[in-house]
């Protein structure tokens, strides 16, 4: 278990040091590219777990197309090369207060759940018992999940196509 | 320096940032050219866009201006055509005839019917050295690499068969006050026939791969729509104004000096005023053309290829406006004269200036991929807009 | 079910499993590298056949190392990065444009001893193993993870150059990509549906005896994925990111020397692996017949290569051929027909598996399908239409071109304008 211990010591070592820069670079398309690596490094620990599956989801959903949107978004709203002079870190003493409880809390709720319990020698996860598991335990919350992306696009749609006679009546 | 151009200085300094300030707001401005590689030439076009949508879009022309206008001024009216050879560079011949034309009609001068058949065949060689290679042009502007390639390579033999006559490829230099400057060479009426049926076969190429091709048309269907009334205000002309569906050329409506009015032939419109209907125009061009020469080929009559002109050419006093159906639209020469060696004034109205002068209307609302097609399918030569 | 790890890692790892494991991992870099100087040579090649050119010539015989001239001559140029870049990113993304194409090629089984039923297997001082760098279970899944990374590279090349043509070509890209990642993800599922498992290796085991999944999927999803392969490349007709006549050069505007390189390396690349993914999913990999014996897995590696290369000059053929699509039109055909018809295709072979399964009545079967594929067309034509600002019925149904002469030669003589009428009737009031 040596090589995972090291493995698992650099690649939270990367997270956390990605982390912070997310919330202290004074460039959006920088702190965007830091989240991509704290992203990339959740992946590299649920590989790590076994989780191979997981590891590559993540990979997908978050890197593949999550942070995509975030860059072209980001970019069509006119990103600046360098420093940005609108970002404040005004509210960062009271930011930093609550990230400190929620770390603390979800330590805290981690080892009171697991203790010193050890994960077993053999932890892969198939594809398969993910998908059993998806679609017959978890199935509600799955499809809760899902009836609420349905909505979430439908609310995006109604947003972006204003028919034009409303824009009239608004203005 | 003296005061004209300090003034013209400030002017154009003042030109420039009024431009600047009315395009100066928070949508995207981008600079097409004057190197752009799709400008082919050095137009410029500075755009403001608001997403990919063209929000205002100005055309800015001159920088190729060589002022040829004002040289003639200073030269004989046999060194001009040497000079407008290069206004239109692609189908220089036909450059030359309206100017020559004018100056007969000065000096009134009865041109032989041999030298007015072969002038026709000429003009109608250039014609179709010109538009085939906007025909494989236009796919490259919209991606297609390969139409490109084989127009080249099928105007290279048009090209050889002008050279064959007037010892140029590109820049003849061969019409004259009075006539031509050489006959036909043997043998070359036969080949002159096989090249027409070979750009005949051309034209079916670039149908079956561009005209037919669903990409292209999605492409090129309703993007830059002129309504005929607009074309026709803006002083579009050519394949422009009829693929908007207006019956207007020149070969047929005021045929001086050309004898067009002894061919067999047809003006192509096309209803829709949008690119395809353009570049669709076009095409039927081509075929017209070879058709033309082929009866031009059959029907040449035999006789001298000069008039009687004294040595030193000297126009009477007098104006003369004369205009002709170029490839790219009506050009025309207005040309005064004070009797003497040289023309007073020359004023050349070319086709493309007016044709590039719609897209600030055209280019209104269009996407910028659009741009390209649309300033394609208007198709100018930058020699045409800036002289 | 078994796990498909690699067989040579299922026991205790010695020193000769870590050398097999290095020595595929560089004989595939190498092999890569080569072939995209192969590739490049090809499409130059045979894109001047088809253009009537003569193309590369000099350098080598048939101009064969004409790539790797131009290679050492980008090498030896200045190296270049714009005072408005933004430097950490704009040396970054060539990189990430070119780690992904090499990592979906670690998974592409490349030959194999498929001979007789075999496993694919072939053994190699006393060890079996695949001809492939890794087969983890997952490997379908890193495909696509990869190819979604993809996008990186020209997204920040794009940003990072601090110039509008790129930013344009950086915006124009990530919408594609993440689009007609989609479609990409969906026909893959139709392959999933089949082979029933992840490992590529697998995928390939499972169209034995010529069972490809080409037919076995019914095509739909082949071409589906050819196109939305050909999009995720930036490849022509879909080259909207690079097209020169509108964006200069796109994401690659203001890159020169080495970084220039890389990206021409990293774009020559994909059309590899991805012509490679191609032959794994849909034509069996590297099965094919045995004229005469060989070692078997030669023969793999012969087939393999003979399958890609159809692809890849498939991929030139496209380039030679077809204009480029516009930005909203790209858009249509990747949302309002790819993915719906992606989508309900998935469907159909599923339901088609599990009628089978069950032993239902073909015939019902069928005709359900049927109906729900009619049922889905029009209730998508009739939300299009709901959602069109601008219906345009004329530009859904192109006409062909022989129709457009007869009808455009026939408006000619009767919908002829009138110029003097139109001179005074429109122009006076105008002006």
């Amino acid at each position: 278990m040596v090589a995972q211990n090291i493995a698992f010591g650099v690649m939270v070592g990367i997270m956390g040091l990605s982390a912070i820069r997310v919330v202290t670079t004074r460039n959006v398309v920088h702190a965007a590219l830091y989240l991509m690596v704290v992203l990339a490094t959740v992946a590299g620990l649920f590989l790590l777990l076994g989780a191979e599956f997981l590891g590559i989801t993540q990979v997908l959903i978050y890197i593949g197309a999550v942070i995509v949107l975030f860059l072209f978004g980001i970019m069509l709203t006119g990103a600046r090369i360098g420093k940005e002079k609108l970002l404040s870190h005004r509210n960062k003493v009271p930011a930093l207060m609550i990230a400190t409880v929620i770390t603390a809390v979800s330590i805290y709720a981690a080892i009171d759940y697991f203790g010193a319990d050890k994960l077993p020698e053999e932890t892969r996860t198939s594809t398969k018992e993910v998908a059993n598991s998806l679609f017959s335990q978890y199935i509600i919350p799955f499809e809760v999940a899902s009836v609420l992306l349905l909505a979430a696009l439908i609310g995006a749609i109604v947003i972006a196509r204003r028919e034009p006679h409303e824009e009239n009546l608004t203005k | 320096m003296s005061q004209t151009e300090q003034l013209s200085y400030i002017a154009g300094q003042a030109a420039d940032a009024r431009l600047n300030l009315e395009l100066e707001t928070d949508g995207m401005v981008i600079n097409l050219g004057p190197q752009h590689p799709a400008t082919h030439g050095t137009l410029r076009l500075v755009a403001r866009l608001e997403g990919e949508e063209v929000v205002e879009a100005e055309p800015i022309m001159g920088y190729m201006h060589r002022g040829y206008e004002k040289l003639a001024e200073v030269r004989t009216y046999l060194q001009v055509t040497a000079l407008i050879n290069r206004i239109d560079w692609l189908g220089s011949f036909a450059n030359e005839v309206p100017f020559i034309l004018g100056a007969e009609q000065l000096m009134e001068i009865e041109v032989p019917d041999r030298a007015r058949w072969i002038r026709t065949l000429l003009f109608e060689l250039s014609r179709i050295a010109n538009i085939s290679l906007f025909l494989g042009e236009m796919g490259l502007q919209l991606g297609a690499v390969t139409p490109a390639f084989f127009a080249f390579r099928d105007r290279e033999f048009v090209l050889n068969q002008i050279e064959q006559v007037t010892g140029g490829r590109f820049h003849p230099n061969f019409d004259r006050i009075g006539g031509l400057k050489d006959d036909l060479p043997a043998g070359w009426i036969a080949e002159t026939k096989s090249v027409m049926k070979r750009m005949r076969t051309f034209c079916d190429e670039i149908e079956d791969l561009l005209v037919g091709n669903e990409v292209f048309e999605t492409r090129m269907r309703g993007i830059g729509v002129i309504p005929a009334e607009v074309g026709l205000s803006y002083g579009l002309s050519g394949a422009n104004i009829r693929a908007s569906g207006v019956d207007w050329d020149l070969r047929r409506d005021e045929p001086v000096g050309l004898v067009y009015d002894q061919l067999d032939w047809k003006v192509w419109t096309h209803p829709d005023g949008d690119s395809f209907a353009r570049y669709w125009v076009r095409v039927q061009e081509v075929r017209e053309a070879t058709k033309m020469v082929e009866q031009i080929l059959d029907g040449l009559p035999s006789g001298p290829i000069m008039a009687k002109v004294p040595r030193i050419i000297k126009v009477p006093k007098g104006e003369a406006y004369i205009q002709t159906e170029n490839p790219l639209g009506a050009m025309g020469y207005y040309i005064i004269s004070k009797g003497d060696l040289t023309p007073f004034r020359l004023k050349i109205r070319s086709a493309s200036f007016n044709n590039i002068s719609i897209t600030p209307w055209l280019l209104k609302g269009t996407l910028v991929p659009d741009i390209i097609t649309i300033l394609g399918s208007l198709y100018f030569i930058l020699g045409d807009i800036d002289r | 079910m078994i796990f498909a790890v690699d067989l040579l890692l299922r026991d205790s790892i010695g020193l000769v499993e870590v050398g097999i494991v290095l020595l595929k991992v560089g004989v595939a870099f190498v092999l890569l590298l080569l072939g995209v100087m192969l590739m490049i040579w090809f499409e130059r090649k045979f894109i001047s056949d088809m253009q009537n050119r003569i193309g590369p010539n000099l350098a080598g015989p048939f101009g064969i190392f004409q790539t790797l001239a131009d290679g050492i001559k980008l090498f030896f140029k200045e190296d270049q990065v714009p005072a408005k870049a933004d430097p950490l990113v704009f040396r970054l993304a060539p990189y990430l444009a070119l780690v992904p194409a090499f990592l979906i090629f670690t998974v592409v089984p490349i030959g194999g001893d498929f001979s007789g039923g075999g496993d694919g297997t072939v053994t190699w001082w006393g060890r079996q193993t695949f001809l492939q760098v890794a087969d983890p279970p997952i490997g379908f899944l890193i495909i696509l993870a990869m190819s979604s990374m993809a996008v990186y590279g020209v997204l920040l090349a794009g940003w990072a150059s601090g110039s509008k043509y790129p930013l344009f070509s950086a915006i124009r890209v990530s919408a594609q990509m993440v689009s007609y990642e989609v479609a990409l993800g969906l026909s893959f599922a139709s392959v999933l549906l089949m082979s029933k498992s992840f490992s590529t290796h697998d995928i390939v085991l499972s169209q034995g005896g010529y069972e490809w999944n080409l037919w076995m999927t019914g095509l739909v999803p082949f071409f589906i994925f050819l196109l939305a392969v050909t999009a995720e490349m930036n490849r022509p007709p879909f080259d909207l990111v690079e097209a020169e006549q509108e964006l200069v050069g796109g994401f690659h505007t203001e890159y020169s020397s080495l970084r220039f390189a890389l990206f021409y390396l990293a774009e020559f690349m994909n059309v590899i692996t991805m012509s490679g993914v191609i032959v794994t999913l849909f034509l069996g990999g590297p099965e094919g017949p045995e004229p005469f014996p060989l070692p078997g897995w030669l023969w793999g590696i012969f087939w393999f290569c003979l399958k890609m290369v159809v692809f890849l000059a498939v991929f030139v053929w496209f380039r030679a051929t077809l204009p480029r699509f516009r930005y909203d039109q790209l858009m249509n055909l990747g949302w309002k027909l790819l993915i719906p018809l992606s989508l309900v295709w998935f469907l159909a072979l599923a339901t088609l598996q599990v009628s089978d399964n069950r032993d239902w009545n073909d015939f019902i079967v069928l005709a359900s399908i049927f109906g729900g594929f009619v049922l889905v067309g029009l209730l998508l034509k009739r939300a299009l239409k709901t959602a069109a600002h601008n219906p345009d019925p004329d530009l859904s149904a192109p006409a062909t071109a022989e129709n457009n002469v007869e009808e455009n030669a026939g408006r000619n003589t009767e919908n002829n304008f009138d110029i003097e009428n139109l001179k005074e009737k429109d122009l006076g009031g105008k002006n």
